[in-house]
């Protein structure tokens, strides 16, 4: 086993694009949340983990005891000697006091900052419950508590986002020392505000690629490499955690709405805050066991999220056997006669400038 | 055979045919005044054998004022101007007509098409006006039309409301006492006509006759007259609420005779059946194959479906045989089938009930008439597809087929009526004025115009008021051109279509910008050109999708991802792939309907 995720469904605010699963923050919710999470835990005591990561929902929102309540108890329940990431996930406006240094102390060394903008405009336009200071003293208290891996996640297609705007907000981030960004492009989905109330303002698709392709750039300049579609990090900042995903690796998630990949099975719990408190083991859904071709299908279109690791045919070769492979091979060559995708060698990868339009490549990688 | 009568309903679509022949059915007690769920169940019934409760015929026992028993054959017609033949036939089975005029609507070009239709077959007319139970019927309004339009005495007509029943009983008794009995001898030898067939599974082709001499019952040996080929009689019956076997049918009856008739295409409507053995008796005049009209490409969606579509076609021509196809090769959509049809309705039944009914994932090209194309060095070619059409410096001229059009229309509609017309390139031939507030205009119109979207057009630029009637009028010569759509760069055979010389930018540049449209964006940019010849008329490009990306994935949530994933691949799989463009089935279809 190799990533835990921990999920904290509670939010202050529903952001206006957001369509995740999440919960108002009432303290006495998140109390025996946290219970129910480590009774979760129980029922895997023993598993041995290299990554963690506690997201969201608003993980900051817990406050300094409950966090650590939570991650001695994982400590205690699991082994985590072996651990070679541990990140947490805050929000602008939760990440002062103590908390920050709290999460240090527990021995968490990665901090991913929902800043989205630095735009005040932007940010009150899409729904955020902080302001640009609060991003930046968040990432000031983020150093001052001894964090060196700081990420910050920058929303790309705001309402009434321009270049200039999101220029001047990652330009103030890379100053402030951050280490990784995750470049998001905003959609729409069913379910948010924004599908109610589309925004004049909001970028159509044509600019959203041009912002995408500007914020890369400006991230390059600055020795930031695009390694994952919406992912860039200094030389050795990448994301262990997620960099496990895309390599179609293992990892459990715990509680609601948390997807786990163990076993060769995908499951996911569901979302729902009354039945897991009732009974955390009692929500688990979505249980999916993939046959080989749809498995090979899946793996492929995962590390060819990897813009510059790649998917290399013949480590695939080796783990799932000629057969199923050359099936796959056959696709990949005809994207590639298409210049949908480039190969060398062994190796196949999305093509320059083809990040943004992967989805195009991705249904027939899928098989 | 003296109580025998036969008859038909004819009328305008939606003027009531169908609740009057509900209402007769329950008023002589042939069917139970029922609630709708049983009458479902027993639709359900019958579809199962192939026929509906509404099959072409049925026959109605009645008890008349008289006091005594007749029966009363009930024929159906169908009901839209592509069967026009398959009417005539039908009306020739009968004695009589119902004519049924809609008291809120009046006479329409479809009333007066199909009492022509019976006026030529020698029937006896009983003209009713229906709905008179609606406030806004105009009943006086509606006698006098069918006194000054078709010359149908005002004293004739009877009142009714096929909805609350007012007036049916009245009509049975009309029926009874004014449309003759059929003549004929039951000790003539054998003649039958063919006026519908339909096909069971399991007993081959059943075809509805009518009996005009002699009798017929299981064991006898018969012959088709346009054929020659001989069959045995298995079974013999009438049409209930079902099929009702019975030991023969007479001279008079109207029924249906099984005889192990395997293919479709061996039974014609309006052929005739004699006796084996008595070969010479003559043939109920008026027969002709039917002739298609419209054709169209017809292909896989996934090229390797190719046989799976032979087979289906197979099968659905042992029920629809009025359907031709044969084998067709595209450059742009590989191998297909070219299908024939007798009009557009006919072609649209049988391009859905060949997606639902047989499964078949297709796309259906433009369609296109039969074109007269005279080449310079004499040779006339008859050609149903514009990909086949030899390059233009060969052609001396083209010729096209007309139709002659009758619109019926409000006085307040003549003038956008008549501008539709002249823009669809219409010849006025007549304007008729049957009284003051409606006029009748006669036009000769290319084929190809009504089959894009002149019925639409004319329902909406008269507001729903109009209507309209038309026949088959010869050919002419025409100023045509074979337009070539070319995207990303190649000729799309099966996109070409001919079309009018003036004008013929326009119609490209607007066809060119549906086409933009209805193409998804793709990664690179898909030039699209109307081309005749070598001459660019129009162009406009798709320019390329910039953003199609899943990008946050949720605690590794990758299933989600998938589906998304698997939902999008879903859609690609309805596209025809044509070089590397993936172009949706609408986009074929959709060029037909072209605003100006």
């Amino acid at each position: 086993m190799r990533g835990l995720y921990i999920h904290i469904p509670f939010c202050v605010s529903k952001c206006f694009y957001c369509d995740f699963y999440s919960i108002t923050a009432v303290p006495e919710l998140m109390d025996r949340y946290i219970d129910a999470l480590l009774a979760e835990a129980d029922s895997y005591m023993g598993l041995s983990f290299t990554t963690l990561y506690i997201g969201g929902g608003t993980p900051s929102l817990l406050g300094s005891a409950r966090l650590a309540k939570l991650v001695e108890g994982l400590w205690r329940r699991f082994d985590l000697e072996d651990l070679q990431e541990a990140t947490i996930e805050v929000n602008p406006e939760s990440a002062g006091g103590d908390l920050l240094a709290t999460a240090y102390n527990l021995g968490i060394r990665r901090v991913s900052i929902g800043a989205q903008s630095l735009n005040e405009d932007e940010l009150r336009k899409a729904g955020r419950a902080h302001d640009s200071q609060q991003v930046q003293d968040a990432i000031g208290a983020a150093s001052h508590s001894g964090f060196h891996n700081i990420s910050v996640d920058v929303m790309i297609g705001l309402p009434g986002q321009t270049e200039q705007s999101l220029c001047n907000t990652l330009n103030i981030l890379i100053a402030a020392g951050v280490n990784h960004v995750s470049a998001y492009c905003l959609s729409i989905e069913e379910g948010t505000v924004f599908s109610r109330f589309i925004p004049p303002d909001l970028p159509g698709e044509d600019d959203q690629a041009c912002l995408f392709q500007s914020a890369v750039d400006i991230l390059a300049e600055h020795g930031f490499a695009h390694y994952e579609i919406s992912n860039l990090a200094l030389p050795g900042s990448e994301c262990l955690h997620n960099l496990n995903y895309w390599r179609g690796g293992e990892y459990l998630g715990l509680g609601t709405a948390a997807a786990s990949h163990t076993g060769g099975e995908r499951f996911r719990n569901a979302a729902c805050l009354e039945r897991y408190l009732e009974d955390p083991s009692s929500i688990r859904e979505a249980v999916e066991r993939l046959d080989e071709g749809r498995k090979v299908g899946e793996e492929a279109m995962l590390r060819l999220r990897l813009l510059a690791e790649g998917l290399d045919i013949t480590e695939m070769a080796g783990r799932y056997g000629m057969d199923a492979l050359n099936r796959l091979e056959i696709r990949l060559d005809q994207l590639v006669n298409r210049q949908m995708l480039a190969r060398d060698g062994d190796v196949f990868r999305l093509p320059p400038g083809g990040a943004l339009t992967s989805n195009s490549v991705f249904v027939d990688v899928i098989g | 055979m003296i109580n025998i009568r036969n008859f038909s309903i004819i009328a305008h679509i939606d003027h009531g045919k169908s609740t009057l022949a509900d209402r007769i059915l329950e008023m002589t007690g042939l069917v139970r005044k029922t609630s709708m769920d049983q009458m479902l169940d027993s639709m359900d019934l019958e579809r199962e054998r192939g026929i509906t409760i509404k099959a072409k015929s049925v026959r109605i026992p009645y008890v008349a004022a008289d006091g005594n028993e007749y029966i009363l054959n009930l024929i159906d017609t169908p009901g839209h101007v592509d069967f026009n033949y398959e009417v005539s036939r039908s009306l020739k089975a009968c004695e009589g007509a119902v004519l049924l005029v809609d008291a809120t609507q009046g006479v329409e070009a479809q009333t007066i098409a199909n009492a022509n239709l019976a006026i030529d077959a020698g029937l006896k007319i009983i003209p009713v006006i229906n709905k008179i139970d609606l406030p806004n019927a105009m009943i006086d309004d509606c006698s006098l039309q069918l006194y000054t339009m078709l010359g149908l005495g005002i004293e004739d007509i009877l009142h009714v409301s096929a909805k609350d029943g007012r007036g049916v009983a009245d009509l049975l008794e009309a029926i009874v006492e004014r449309i003759p009995p059929p003549s004929g001898s039951v000790s003539d030898p054998l003649k039958c006509l063919i006026f519908d067939s339909f096909f069971d599974p399991y007993r081959g082709v059943i075809p509805h006759l009518r009996v005009f001499s002699g009798h017929l019952s299981s064991g006898d040996k018969i012959m088709l007259k346009s054929s020659g080929r001989e069959f045995e009689i298995e079974e013999v019956g009438y049409f209930s609420l079902g099929l009702i076997q019975s030991e023969n049918l007479h001279a008079g009856d109207v029924g249906y005779a099984v005889a192990l008739i395997r293919n479709a295409g061996e039974i014609h409507v309006g052929d005739t059946i004699v006796a084996a053995d008595h070969a010479e008796v003559s043939a109920v005049p008026g027969f002709r194959l039917s002739q298609p009209m419209v054709y169209c490409g017809v292909y896989p969606i996934i090229t390797s479906d190719y046989a799976k579509l032979g087979a289906a076609l197979d099968k659905f021509k042992l029920n629809d045989s009025s359907v031709v196809y044969e084998k067709e090769n595209s450059a742009a959509l590989g191998y297909g089938y070219r299908m024939g049809f007798l009009g557009m309705l006919h072609m649209e039944i049988a391009l859905e009930r060949l997606k639902r009914e047989y499964e078949q994932d297709i796309i259906a090209t433009m369609p296109s008439v039969i074109y007269r194309v005279i080449r310079k060095d004499g040779e006339v070619l008859m050609l149903d597809n514009p990909s086949k059409f030899p390059p233009e410096g060969e052609i001396d001229h083209i010729e096209e087929p007309l139709i002659r059009v009758r619109i019926i229309v409000p006085s307040d509609y003549v003038g956008p009526c008549m501008e539709l017309s002249d823009a669809k390139r219409g010849v006025l031939v007549d304007i008729e004025h049957p009284d003051d507030r409606r006029a009748i205009l006669v036009y000769d119109l290319p084929l190809a115009e009504m089959i894009t979207d002149f019925y639409d057009r004319l329902k909406s630029v008269s507001r729903g008021y109009a209507s309209m009637d038309y026949e088959m009028n010869g050919y002419r010569a025409g100023d045509l051109v074979k337009v070539d759509i070319l995207v990303n760069n190649g000729p799309v055979d099966a996109l070409s279509y001919i079309a009018p010389r003036e004008g013929s930018a326009v119609r490209g540049r607007a066809l060119i910008h549906k086409l933009s449209k209805t193409i998804p964006k793709h990664l690179f940019k898909i030039p699209l050109q109307a081309a005749i010849g070598s001459q660019v008329i129009a162009r406009e490009d798709i320019f390329p999708r910039r953003k199609d990306v899943l990008a946050k994935c949720y605690g590794g949530d990758i299933t989600r991802k998938r589906k998304l994933l698997e939902k999008q691949k879903e859609g690609k799989k309805k596209m025809k792939m044509v070089g590397f463009v993936e172009v949706p089935q609408e986009a074929f279809l959709s060029l037909m309907k072209i605003e100006d």
